[in-house]
């Protein structure tokens, strides 16, 4: 190996820093080997470090915290809909011919109410990755939306949101849930 | 940063050089060799001078917790233990080392304890036994309810000084769970160690994605707080707020850039979802990738120079890495139909991310330019996803699933060493692992 050579001079080198560093050895005092042990907090000559700054946890301001409850608590509530949903398939976002037909129902009630407007939720059943899914929502409630445009709905009647799958309507773990999870749900505002 | 590690790793060698010549390689662990041998090491009760008596076995215990978390100790019982530690071991009077080998030990940890009302100062010294020479010493001064962070900093210090990589121990994962009847989510901090489980915000709606910036100071993430998603930045020891991200539908932050100045997030225009930043200070934003399918998940590597980020505009999602301000994407996931959650590991030659195969989710690694590709975790009844690596590069935090049960696992990059991090709360997710400290 052509270790051998350096390696001679490691030992040599390290040999002279012991020599040097004897006089240290011989004498423990915490002093000399606290400049040992010290990782190198440039202002600090002997052991010890700086004191540990760790400033204690504060609450947010409870006003904030107040108002943002109450803004929060019907966010997470599954809202009550005259109209069905639509359903997906898994990891889709195109209307099946179910979901054309229940958007035609939709279309036409906001074709008759002209001053409606319509909220379009997108959501996924629980499986793969919540950003993956979050997104995938928005897409599910932006591809109804513009179907819904398509015929004939005014564009600025019409919202969307994703809750990706944060918001499941069936708490189950099984395709049957996975099923119903895996929608656009329509809120009139 | 360079600086100290260079400071310190001159004092580690001026005190290797201690021992005889001869005796250069005796204690050091390597972190590479697989069912390597463990260091026997011994954590003596602690002396004290005023304070708590208890504190005599409870700081030893904080560090012996520490370092059996590691597959790098074999801690000596104190029920072994024959000599007592006292204040005079401070001032010169040696420790009896053979002693201390006879009982297996060839390592040896001591310590001095003294609180006064709000002050607190503790030394601490780890000998080498073999030798008899003292390989660390650090005087550490703060008030009583530091303690334990100061502990986790000695013990990085050990790990330092035996494998040249400093420890991850005070280092805190935050994650997302339901909460209360509401069924919404909060983002939550738990230390790595399992301790100091904590609720972060508490507004009853959806607090999702947390990503720790660079410094550990801030979290950004995503809450539907106002009813519409928004991403916020929130200082964790002073709760205070700022929105970064208001346009746009469905937007989830990804990462830091490693400077801090950017903040990466997927953010969907017309129900298509691209790759923005956006100036962490100032929030100006630009568009990093874009296409026709869903873009999410960016997460920057640790020179800043690229991304990792997940794409479905090839039919399905797969990993994608991308030089930032280059044009050009190259997927780097291969086979399964399905993959999800990039992470880069600290030195930047791995990427962990969930697989789907078989119909149940895996978490994997990956080289950044494809090869190479490892399973890490996955359960036969269950599914292992959201991987986070620690900031020493050595474990990966993530999810696993089971129907109704969920919990946060830390896993060995080779696979061999897992404990549970958190359970008991409902669908937990999107463990972050903060940076060193």
């Amino acid at each position: 190996m052509k270790g051998t050579f350096s390696w001679k001079w490691a030992v040599l080198a390290l040999s002279v820093a012991a020599l040097v560093a004897t006089g240290c050895a011989k004498k423990q005092t915490v002093k000399s080997e606290g400049t040992q042990g010290d990782t190198g907090a440039a202002s600090a000559p002997s052991v010890g470090e700086a004191p540990v700054k760790e400033a204690p946890p504060v609450r947010p301001p409870s006003d904030q915290l107040a108002s943002s409850a109450q803004a929060g608590v019907a966010v997470t509530e599954e809202k009550p809909s005259q109209f069905d949903d639509v359903r997906f398939d898994f990891d889709k976002s195109e209307l099946t011919e179910d979901g054309r037909r229940t958007s035609q129902a939709v279309a036409d009630y906001m074709k008759k109410n002209p001053k409606a407007k319509l909220l379009v939720e997108g959501h996924c059943d629980e499986r793969g990755t919540a950003e993956y899914n979050l997104a995938l929502g928005e897409r599910r409630a932006t591809a109804v939306m513009t179907y819904l445009v398509s015929l004939g709905v005014p564009k600025g009647a019409l919202s969307t949101v994703s809750f990706g799958k944060e918001k499941p309507l069936d708490p189950g773990h099984g395709e049957g849930a996975w099923a119903k999870n895996r929608r656009a749900h329509f809120v009139l505002k | 940063m360079k600086r100290s590690i260079c400071a310190t790793a001159g004092a580690f060698l001026l005190a290797l050089s201690l021992f005889p010549s001869t005796a250069f390689p005796v204690l050091y662990i390597d972190i590479n060799a697989p069912g390597g041998k463990r260091m026997p090491i011994a954590v003596a009760d602690v002396a004290l001078g005023r304070g708590d008596p208890s504190l005599s076995r409870g700081i030893p215990k904080i560090l012996s917790d520490d370092l059996a978390l590691t597959d790098l100790f074999d801690l000596v019982p104190p029920t072994a233990h024959m000599e007592t530690v006292t204040g005079a071991h401070f001032s010169g009077r040696p420790l009896s080392f053979p002693g201390w080998k006879m009982i297996g030990a060839e390592a040896v940890v001591i310590g001095l304890a003294d609180v006064r009302g709000d002050r607190l100062s503790l030394e601490m010294r780890l000998y080498d036994a073999t030798q008899g020479t003292l390989l660390l010493g650090k005087r550490y001064t703060g008030t009583p309810d530091q303690l334990r962070s100061i502990v986790h900093r000695f013990a990085n210090e050990i790990v330092y000084t035996f494998t040249g990589v400093r420890g991850v121990f005070g280092t805190e994962i935050a994650f997302t769970a339901r909460s209360g009847k509401s069924r919404g989510k909060e983002l939550y901090i738990v230390g790595m160690d399992g301790q100091d489980l904590r609720k972060v915000t508490d507004n009853r709606s959806f607090n999702l994605f947390p990503r720790w910036s660079p410094d550990g100071q801030w979290l950004a993430y995503t809450s539907f707080r106002t009813g519409t998603p928004a991403v916020y930045l929130r200082n964790v020891s002073t709760g205070a707020e700022k929105e970064v991200v208001r346009t746009g539908g469905s937007k989830a932050p990804g990462g830091f850039s490693p400077d801090g100045v950017w903040l990466y997030a997927g953010v969907s225009q017309a129900g298509n979802s691209d790759i923005y930043r956006v100036r962490v200070v100032g929030g100006a934003s630009e568009k990093v990738v874009e296409g026709w399918g869903l873009d999410v998940s960016p997460a920057p590597s640790p020179d800043g120079r690229r991304i990792a980020f997940v794409s479905d505009r090839g039919g399905s999602p797969q990993i994608y890495v991308k030089t930032i301000g280059v044009a050009g994407e190259t997927r780097i996931s291969t086979g399964a139909g399905y993959a999800t959650s990039p992470s880069w590991s600290p030195a930047g030659d791995r990427i962990a991310y969930t697989s789907r195969s078989g119909g149940r989710f895996l978490v994997a690694t990956v080289a950044p330019d494809g090869s190479g590709s490892r399973e890490v975790a996955s359960a036969t009844d269950g599914d292992c996803e959201d991987p986070s690596f620690s900031p020493d590069g050595r474990s990966l935090v993530y999810t696993f699933r089971k129907r109704g049960y969920s919990a946060l696992k830390i896993i060995s990059l080779d696979g061999r060493r897992q404990r549970t991090l958190v359970s008991g709360l409902e669908d937990a997710g999107s463990p972050a692992w903060s940076p060193g400290r």
